[in-house]
């Protein structure tokens, strides 16, 4: 056994680089399909509406743990290939993404009027041309608050990936108590690190909120 | 060949029946007046005539093509049938002078940078607010927007212009500016289709007046005998209402 030293400080600082790296791969990968879907559910295609609505639903309806689980146990039995933990637990991230980033831009998109998109249209422009310069901004905006606060929900949902034993923060913090036998100062620390990356993106999201109110 | 031929026009939202058998034909260079009551079908057929509104029955030609043909680039058509509605419907995130040469740079009229500006410049001009080219829609009133919008449908050069209640939404003293900008484009030649309640409009500057009554045209003729010698009492109490 051994003391809390700030070398266990430093090794669960070192590991929000594994943090940071599932919510990059998340945003990155669960970004696009979430304006994919954000578009099939508004978009003129009934079909592509009920995939994409059902896609939302099913996904907002299964706690991040069982993605995790699934995708973490799921892939070797699905694919039949051994994926490293970084791929099952950066897809099921993924997915959490695109299901919750897309209903937020769905909203996004809706809350900008039916107008503006006949004034668009009535203008000559594609529909491309009309979601790119008309629709796409205004929804940005109205949704960049909302977007941010899920920031902030991926950010602090990243240490689920522990369970599965991926060293990110959280794990990190578990490594650190057990070593030490020092689990409150342990997970204080993880607990601040992780309001410590937190707190800075409410407070940003409040901003634009309140800039978003006041522009009304 | 008239620019646009409207003929046995039928349609409908659900079970109600808002167009039942339209006719109406446009000239180039005509300015034609539609009244009526609110929930007549004027700003429905309006809306039908730039495929905004899918119809039910009959046809629309316009410049000799099928609005709602499915071999008809709706998006092409649209080039050139301008249309100003009553909420304005500017894009709100973009100045003026980009709200004017979004769609013209989109569609290939015109290049970026210079010759856009040029032309912004050119169309504000027709409408009197050269020195707003930089605004914020939000920064502008009712009456500025509403020209602006006009504006924008003029970058467009287009051959044929629907306006949709377009001084409904505007404050009583802001009106007047909007109309003098209609005035000016008829003057010019400018083929116009119009759903108003401006009476004075109707009677001065259209060339036709049209008069919907439960979807059907009730009555049509030059403003000045339908406004003296109403046909039927629908119209007549109609006049005698708006007042």
């Amino acid at each position: 056994m051994r003391g809390f030293t700030i070398s266990d400080f430093l090794t669960m600082l070192a590991a929000v680089q594994w943090t940071a790296t599932l919510v990059v791969l998340a945003l990155a990968f669960g970004a696009p399909l979430a304006l994919l879907l954000a578009r099939m559910c508004t978009g003129r295609s009934r079909i592509a509406r009920l995939v994409a609505t059902g896609i939302l639903q099913l996904v907002q309806g299964v706690p991040v743990l069982g993605l995790l689980m699934f995708f973490y146990f799921g892939m070797p039995v699905f694919l039949g290939i051994k994926v490293p933990a970084l791929v099952s637990v950066g897809a099921a991230f993924t997915i959490f993404t695109a299901a919750f980033l897309g209903e937020i831009w769905r909203g996004g998109i809706q809350a900008v009027h039916v107008a503006q998109g006949e004034a668009a249209a009535c203008l000559g422009l594609t529909r491309w041309q009309t979601f790119r310069h008309v629709i796409a901004p205004q929804a940005f905006r109205i949704a960049l608050p909302a977007t941010v606060g899920f920031l902030v929900q991926l950010i602090k949902n990243t240490s689920l990936a522990s369970v599965v034993g991926f060293v990110e923060l959280a794990r990190a913090g578990q490594l650190a108590s057990a070593a030490t036998f020092q689990p409150l100062l342990s997970y204080a620390c993880v607990a601040a690190i992780y309001f410590a990356l937190c707190f800075p993106l409410t407070l940003w999201s409040r901003s634009l909120e309140d800039k978003l109110n006041g522009a009304r | 060949m008239a620019l646009v031929e409207i003929s046995n026009v039928h349609k409908s939202f659900g079970e109600v029946e808002v167009l039942r058998g339209i006719d109406l034909t446009v000239e180039k260079g005509e300015i034609v007046t539609i009244i009526g009551r609110s929930g007549s079908g004027k700003s429905t057929l309006l809306r039908c005539i730039n495929g905004l509104e899918q119809i039910n029955g009959g046809e629309i030609k316009v410049a000799g093509e099928l609005v709602h043909s499915r071999s008809t680039d709706l998006r092409k058509l649209r080039e050139h049938v301008g249309i100003v509605f009553q909420q304005f419907n500017l894009f709100p995130h973009m100045t003026v002078a980009r709200n004017i040469t979004l769609a013209p740079v989109l569609t290939g009229k015109i290049a970026k940078g210079d010759a856009a500006r040029e032309l912004a410049r050119k169309v504000l001009a027709q409408v009197g607010l050269e020195e707003k080219i930089d605004a914020y829609p939000g920064q502008l009133s009712g009456g500025q927007q509403q020209r602006v919008a006009i504006a924008r449908c003029l970058a467009m050069s287009p051959y044929l212009m629907l306006f949709d209640e377009v001084t409904s939404a505007l404050d009583p003293e802001l009106v007047g500016e909007v109309l003098k900008v209609m005035e000016d484009l008829a003057t010019q030649g400018m083929t116009m289709i119009l759903v108003t309640h401006e009476m004075n409009f109707a009677r001065n500057v259209a060339s036709k007046l049209v008069f919907m009554h439960a979807g059907m045209v009730h009555e049509e003729g030059r403003p000045a005998d339908l406004f003296a010698n109403p046909a039927t009492p629908e119209l007549a109490n109609f006049i005698s209402s708006v007042r």
